[in-house]
Order: structure tokens, then C-alpha cells, then sequence
């Protein structure tokens, strides 16, 4: 990057506030999705909003490319400089700024780790809903952009339905606020446009999050399945039954095995083909009655153990083993690939065998940890990248099993984002037609094309058609698209 | 007017038409929204009155827009599962009207329609359609613009199907109506509330003469003991018919509201000083939100108002929408939300002044 935008940038950050040393870069160069790499020219930690603004004229200046980062746990390569460019780094916005425990609402930066909220609220008998699995160190601001999801999500939301105001940088530095304490659109609801817009309409620079009171009651229970078939029958029964559970989550054999066989080892029964863990809340009054309802239904359904947690320290070790199964693959494999694919929850059963015959087709193991209670799969895949033969399958894997989801009547993602990791397969869920309307939905907030460029769309379509951004190698990364798509990424 | 039967017929009717075109559903919204500059072309949507697919064990449920409300709980309600939403004109509205309105009731610890709503097939001014979301629970799967079509009157395309998520009908339900002596009880009751831990689902707080309107649904037990938890007051407790029949009486006192009814959206804290304020003829304040429904007597108590709050106009005659905008966005946000109408309709020709390019 040029000598003049380094100093240009330096005014406005202060000389610690930014990096543009080559080796100091490489730290920047993937988020949590660590096959797809590409290296920002500078990153500046920002501060506040004003910052923001006057690093994006600058950047405008220069027509350089820009794009928010928060804590980097992204898994769809939502944060990673595509084109080069500043990477602004929001994790030193980390401040809690209010908590208004009558209005039940907090006023938070978007570098605030998304469990510090909960933590914060605790004490007052509150707490912030959505919680995916990166929790302890994700990004509030980063699960704005992404609209990230977690077990919960099932009965209170996903991010969405939980931000009520923001304050945002626009791609031109105009420092705009929307929405309201009662999450009222007034005029168009341009806040719900930008959650989940994966960081390319707006940098968010604030944050007013719903709380929710803590609820009464919690009852969490384990029910373990000789069968994948009866297993994710259960779940179909027990959302027939008119039961909304706060969470419905499922681990397959070889997830338990990795769990077990880690530090988050939670005492799942071994000899599971799969399990169920279930929580119900609410208030005390009528728990009890549901969480019988469910274990009848799991025994209906053959569960040979059925272990509902006794008190607070079972309830967290039973979920322990489930936050964990992602990290503790590496137990088992050396590396793997996370999908995120969504299907109508009825056809569980259907698509899981399909899931499983695919992975057996292609001589590759795949483990099944995720939120059966609303149909987003999690097929990991796991392989060795030092064997090229495993390697050079998982591209082909990968999209079969996306396929068969699509054709279920689902979607290519339910909480980690389309990003750089699954944009070339946005045709399979929309026509050319529906892909146009979202682009040019973009370029009303983006019309340069400079805020996180070369996301979401697929390639050929998003440098030809719009024409508008910086188009300097974006074909290059479409291929490298499909090439980097072929290693895991098993840090997590 | 045209009343296409199907999409296809509906997409024909829309490419066809050069001037304005006006979708309506239902009609019972016609008086909210900037006052329409043009009418060429009305589109009535009512025929399109098909339950596409419903799924009771995927709790989803997909529709034309011109089905009603009641068309939907009533199907709904065969398998005990229902759409949560209430808009004060009642059922007979159609659910892309609703949606189109962004109409909102008592009903608020659900959300409102924009949290239920998963997938929408919309019609574009050049007749072409696009959709948006999906048909499953869960989906980041591409920019979720079916936030923009919610509210946004038709103004940037006319929405022709909409994709729901569901929830089980709630267990039971039951509603405490205490009326007070003064504001100051009334206001007190509301504050004890929502310190307590009553959680209900619906908490109106209405005047000139104050009443507090508490609905709980839950399990049994938990209603029953909620209404056993209620902070001492002089309540009448509705159940089954004679708890549809009280929300009703409210319904009522809703629809006389006026002439000019606006919107203010404070927080859960302001309402005592909003209604305290700008001496409304009467009100209905949403407890569990802080948006405060008001008729005002005149538009200088409604400039008043914008001085201080976000406020939207409900409903009001013409003459009076006419002076003031129904929205009152300003700045570089209203910028954005005309880049955003030009976007979609370059021309101006659907629903033409009647959101937010109509101040």
C-alpha cells in the first residue's frame, strides 16, 4: 500500500493504531474459515465511529477496499480481505457503554464478546439470547453482520429478532442511527436489512441489544439412540407435539466419540449411534409435565437412555461435551470442513442417511453435530490434508451433500453466512433474477463496491453485472474459491 | 381494477400496466401512509387467496398475500398451532396487507410479523418476480430482504407470497382488566408489572380512563399462578369467550381513537411522560415495548411530539396526512430509504407518495 495512505491512516489512528508490516499482516489474513487467506495491505484498530468514517473516506479516496473485522471466528470467510485492503479492526470497541435493566435493553460496542453481555446482565437477572457456539469469544458486532444463530435460537431467535438499534457507518463515512429502543422500523426497516448482510452494506459502530429476563426454570436431558433414523424421529415428534424446546440438539456417534475423547468430555454414552440433548424452559410451574412429555416421546422412540441433569453443574457438563464437539474433532482427525446447510426438519432422517451414504461413497468420514430442532446440519468432514486422495474429494463431497439439502426443500446456510465460502453455490437456491434484486439492494448502501468486496455473489455474476467495485482479482479468487474449499479448517 | 387469480396472471397484470399501480388487499389500512398521488392501475390481491402448503409437523406454513389472517389461524388452529399475530383491524386483513403495513395489536411478546416471516416471492414493477429467504426455520442464506418489503406499503414491490414460521397455539390463556381511580395507580400497577416476574404476552395500558390489560399464555399452571402474582389492584379475570369478547371492547376503543392517531415509540420508562405530555384525547400504551398509540387533538401537538420521539401516524383523515408526513425520517437516513424506493421502482409508479417518497 501506498506510503501516503499509511501516513493519511496513522493521523486519524495514532501510529499504534495501525499495522502495515508484512509479517504483523499475516494474523489477518483468514478469519475462523483458515483455508481462504488473502492479506489485508493495513488493518487500524479502531476506536469509534469517527474513526470508522474518516478511514473509509480516506479509503475512498484511494478507492481501496475495507471491511470490518471483530474477533475473527467467522466460519464462511466473512472478515477475510478478499481484495487486500485496510481491515478495520472493531475489538478494541469493547465496552459495554449501558445496561438498562428497566427497559431491559444494553447499549454495547460491537467488539463486546457476545457472552460478556450475558455475564454483565447475569447479576440483574437478564441475559442476551442468541448464543452460538463461539460465544466465549465472538464478536456482538461480528454476529450482527452474520446474524448468527446457536442452540437457542430454536424458541428465542436468531440475532435479528434481538437488535433494536444501531449506529452504522455507511461505505461513504456518513455515521447514520437506526431503529429504537422498541425495535420499531419507522420508515423502511433498513436495520433488519443490514443484520446478517455479512459486513457489505455498513460497518456497525453501536449496538442496542434486547435482553431477556432470565427464565425460571431449566430442564436439561440427554436421551441416547441405538439408530440415526429413531433419533431424528424423536425430533420430529417432539415439534409435532406442539412443544417449542429451547434447544434440540444432535451428536452422532463419531461426534460423542471426539467429545469423549477430549477435554470437554461430558459422559455421553459411547455406544450411541446417536443422541439427542434437549432443553426445555420457562417457568417452573408446567416443566416438569413438559420434560415427562419429551422423555416418553424419546422412549416411544426406542432411546435406550434417557438422563435428565439433575442440577445446574450436570445441566453444564451435559452442554459442555455440545459447545465443545467442533474443537474436540481434532481427537479424531487432523482436519475437517464445517457445513452449515438448513432442511425442513421433517426430512431429517431422509437427508441424514443420504449424508452418510455420500460420505461412504467417497471413502471419507462424516461426523453430524447440530440444531435438529430447526433442520441446520452440520455435517463436518473429516479428512487428512497431507493425503492429496482425501483432499481432492472434498470439494465434490461438499457439494453433493449441499445438493441433497437444497433438494429437500433447504438452504445453503442457517447461521454462519455465505461469505467466500459458499457463494458459487448461491445459483442452486436463487435465479438470476433473485441474485440481481439483492445486488442492486447493495449497491444503494455500497455503490462503490468497496466495503467488503467479492462476498456473497457468485463470481462471474458480481464482477460482470454490477461492474461497479473493485474488480481486480476477483476472478483469480473465484477459482481459488473452489481450489481452497479442498482443506478444513480444524482449529475450532 | 384488476384482480389477477394467479401469479403468473398477477406478474402479466403489472408488466402490462405503464402508469401507477396501487396493490390492495383487504383495504383496512387505507388510512395509514402518505396520501397516494396517483391511482392508474389498482391491483387487488385478494384473489390470490391460496394456502400454498402447509406443514403442520414443519410449522411452516406458505401463502398468497391475499389469504386473511383468519384463513390462516383458522387452518392453523386444526393441528393447535397459530401465526402470533393480532393487527388491531382484526383477521380480515390479508397477510400481505399485514405484512405490507407492518400492522401490529396487543400481541407483543412474540414480535410482530417481521419475526415470523421466512421467505417472500415479490413481484417487481417491470412485472418480474423475485424471491427472498427460503421455505426452512433458519436461513442467512443471501441478504434477507424480506426485512425491506415489511412496512414498506408495497412501495418497492408488490409482495405476492409469504413463507411463515409457526408456533403451538399457546397451552391456555387467560386476561386480567383492572380500570383505575387516577392515572397515578394505574401508571404505579404498570411500573409494578414490569418489575415483577409476570411475564405476559400481551400488556395494554389504555385511557382516557385508565385500565391496565394483561394477557398470559403459557402452560396452566404458569397462567394460573401469574394471575395469582398479579400486584394488588381491583382485576377482572377473563377466560375463554368472555376473554375474546374483552380484547374486543379494547379493539373497539381502538378503532374510535382519532381523528389523528399516531404511533410514539419511546422506551418501556417514558410512557407515563409521553402520555403525561402531549395530553392525548386518548390512548392505548403497549407495556411491554414503550410505544404509545395516542389520539392527538391537533398536528402541532404531533410536531411536538417528533421534537422528542420517533412517531409514525397510525391513521388519520387525508387533510391531516397530507400536512404531516406519516413517517418524519429525515436526514441521511431518508436519503438512503429514496436511494432504496428508486432502486426499486425508478419511475415512482408503485403506490406513488404513499411511503416514504410521499414526504
Amino acid at each position: 500500500m501506498h506510503a501516503e495512505v499509511i501516513h493519511k491512516l496513522q493521523q486519524i489512528m495514532g501510529k499504534e493504531g495501525v499495522i502495515a508490516d508484512e509479517t504483523q499482516l499475516l494474523v489477518y489474513e483468514c478469519d475462523a474459515l483458515s483455508v481462504f487467506k488473502h492479506r489485508p495491505d493495513a488493518v487500524v484498530f479502531a476506536r469509534n465511529a469517527q474513526q470508522v468514517s474518516e478511514v473509509i473516506k480516506v479509503a475512498n479516496q484511494y478507492s481501496i477496499p475495507f471491511l470490518p473485522r471483530g474477533s475473527g471466528t467467522g466460519l464462511s470467510g466473512g472478515a477475510m480481505a478478499a481484495e487486500g485492503g485496510i481491515i478495520i479492526e472493531m475489538q478494541r470497541m469493547n465496552k459495554i457503554l449501558s445496561i438498562d435493566v428497566e427497559n431491559r435493553i444494553a447499549v454495547v460496542q460491537p467488539g463486546v464478546v457476545n457472552l460478556h453481555i450475558t455475564q454483565a446482565t447475569a447479576p440483574l437477572g437478564l441475559y442476551y439470547a442468541p448464543d452460538p457456539s463461539s460465544q466465549m469469544a465472538c464478536s456482538i458486532g461480528g454476529n450482527v453482520a452474520e446474524n448468527a444463530g446457536g442452540p437457542h435460537c430454536l424458541k428465542y431467535g436468531m440475532t435479528t429478532n434481538h437488535i433494536l438499534e444501531i449506529e452504522a457507518v455507511l461505505p461513504d463515512g456518513a455515521i447514520i442511527r437506526l431503529g429504537n429502543s422498541a425495535g420499531e422500523a419507522v420508515g423502511l426497516d433498513l436495520l433488519g436489512a443490514i443484520v446478517g448482510s455479512e459486513g457489505t452494506f455498513a460497518i456497525v459502530t453501536e449496538i442496542v441489544v434486547r435482553l431477556l429476563p432470565k427464565p425460571q426454570a431449566v430442564k436439561t436431558l440427554l436421551a441416547a439412540f441405538h439408530s440415526v433414523e429413531a433419533c431424528s424421529q424423536t425430533v420430529s415428534d417432539v415439534i409435532a407435539a406442539g412443544i417449542m424446546p429451547a434447544a434440540l440438539e444432535f451428536m452422532d456417534d463419531k461426534a460423542i466419540e471426539a467429545v469423549e475423547a477430549s477435554v470437554y468430555k461430558a459422559g455421553y454414552p459411547r455406544d450411541a449411534r446417536a443422541a439427542l440433548l434437549i432443553e426445555v424452559d420457562g417457568f417452573r410451574e408446567g416443566l416438569d409435565e413438559t420434560s415427562s412429555a419429551i422423555v416418553d416421546i424419546c422412549r416411544r422412540n426406542q432411546a435406550y437412555e434417557v438422563r435428565v441433569a439433575q442440577n445446574d453443574q450436570e445441566r453444564a457438563q451435559l452442554w459442555l461435551g455440545r459447545k465443545g464437539a467442533f474443537g474436540a474433532m481434532g481427537r479424531i482427525s487432523p482436519d475437517m470442513v464445517v457445513m452449515d446447510a438448513v432442511i425442513p426438519r421433517t426430512q431429517l432422517p431422509g437427508v441424514l442417511t443420504e449424508i452418510y451414504r455420500i460420505a461412504d461413497r467417497y471413502g471419507l468420514v462424516v461426523a453430524n453435530v447440530f440444531h435438529a430442532g430447526d433442520g441446520n446440519l452440520h455435517p463436518l468432514i473429516l479428512f487428512d490434508s497431507r493425503r492429496q486422495e482425501q483432499v481432492d474429494k472434498i470439494l465434490d463431497m461438499g457439494g453433493d451433500i449441499m445438493k441433497v439439502c437444497v433438494a429437500a426443500g433447504g438452504a445453503l446456510s442457517g447461521e454462519h453466512g455465505i461469505g467466500i465460502e459458499k457463494k458459487e453455490f448461491m445459483e442452486l437456491v436463487f435465479n438470476e433474477g433473485d441474485l440481481e434484486v439483492m445486488m442492486q439492494v447493495k449497491n444503494v448502501f455500497n455503490p462503490r463496491g468497496l466495503l467488503n468486496p467479492s462476498k456473497i455473489f457468485p463470481t462471474r455474476r458480481s464482477c460482470t453485472e454490477i461492474g461497479k467495485g473493485s474488480t481486480t482479482n476477483t476472478a483469480e479468487i473465484g477459482k481459488r474459491v473452489e481450489a481452497v474449499l479442498l482443506r478444513g479448517s480444524g482449529d475450532r | 381494477m384488476a384482480s389477477p387469480e394467479t401469479l403468473d396472471e398477477l406478474c402479466e397484470c403489472i408488466a402490462s400496466e405503464k402508469g401507477s399501480i396501487v396493490p390492495v388487499g383487504a383495504g383496512t389500512q387505507l388510512e395509514f401512509g402518505n396520501p397516494l398521488q396517483s391511482a392508474d392501475c389498482v391491483v387487488s390481491l385478494a384473489r390470490l387467496n391460496r394456502i400454498t402448503t402447509y406443514n403442520p409437523a414443519e410449522l411452516t406454513i406458505h401463502v398468497e398475500a391475499g389469504v386473511t389472517l383468519d384463513q390462516i389461524q383458522h387452518a392453523l388452529a386444526a393441528n393447535n398451532q397459530a401465526l402470533p399475530l393480532d393487527p388491531w383491524n382484526g383477521g380480515s386483513a390479508t397477510i400481505g396487507g399485514i405484512a405490507a403495513a407492518n400492522a401490529q395489536g396487543p400481541l407483543r411478546a412474540t414480535g410482530s410479523i417481521r419475526d415470523w416471516i421466512i421467505g417472500m416471492t415479490v413481484i417487481h414493477v417491470d412485472g418480474r418476480r423475485s424471491k427472498t429467504g427460503g421455505r426452512v426455520v433458519k436461513n442467512v442464506t443471501g441478504y434477507d430482504l424480506a426485512k425491506l418489503y415489511t412496512g414498506s406499503l408495497g412501495s418497492l414491490a408488490v409482495i405476492a407470497e409469504i413463507s411463515f414460521k409457526l408456533r403451538p397455539h399457546f397451552e391456555s390463556t387467560a386476561t386480567a382488566v383492572a380500570e383505575f381511580g387516577s392515572m397515578a395507580d394505574g401508571l404505579a400497577t404498570l411500573a409494578a408489572v414490569r418489575k415483577s416476574a409476570l411475564q405476559p404476552i400481551a400488556c395494554e395500558f389504555s385511557g382516557p380512563k385508565p385500565a391496565l390489560w394483561l394477557r398470559f399464555g403459557e402452560h396452566p399452571r404458569a397462567v394460573e399462578m401469574q394471575l395469582a402474582q398479579l400486584p394488588s389492584a381491583s382485576w377482572k379475570v377473563h377466560r375463554g369467550a368472555d376473554e375474546t369478547a374483552a380484547w374486543e371492547r379494547l379493539r373497539a376503543t381502538y378503532a374510535e381513537m382519532g381523528p389523528m392517531v399516531l404511533r410514539v415509540v419511546g422506551k418501556l420508562t417514558d410512557v407515563p411522560g409521553i402520555i403525561d405530555s402531549y395530553d392525548p384525547a386518548s390512548w392505548i400504551a403497549h407495556g411491554l415495548n414503550g410505544i404509545v398509540l395516542m389520539a392527538l387533538r391537533d398536528t402541532q401537538s404531533a410536531d411536538a411530539v417528533r421534537e422528542k420521539f420517533p412517531a409514525i401516524v397510525e391513521r388519520a383523515p387525508r387533510e391531516i396526512r397530507k400536512r404531516f408526513g406519516t413517517f418524519g425520517v429525515q436526514g441521511s437516513v431518508k436519503h438512503l430509504m429514496l436511494q432504496m424506493k428508486r432502486t426499486y421502482d425508478p419511475e415512482g409508479r408503485l403506490n406513488p407518495g404513499r411511503h416514504i417518497d410521499g414526504e
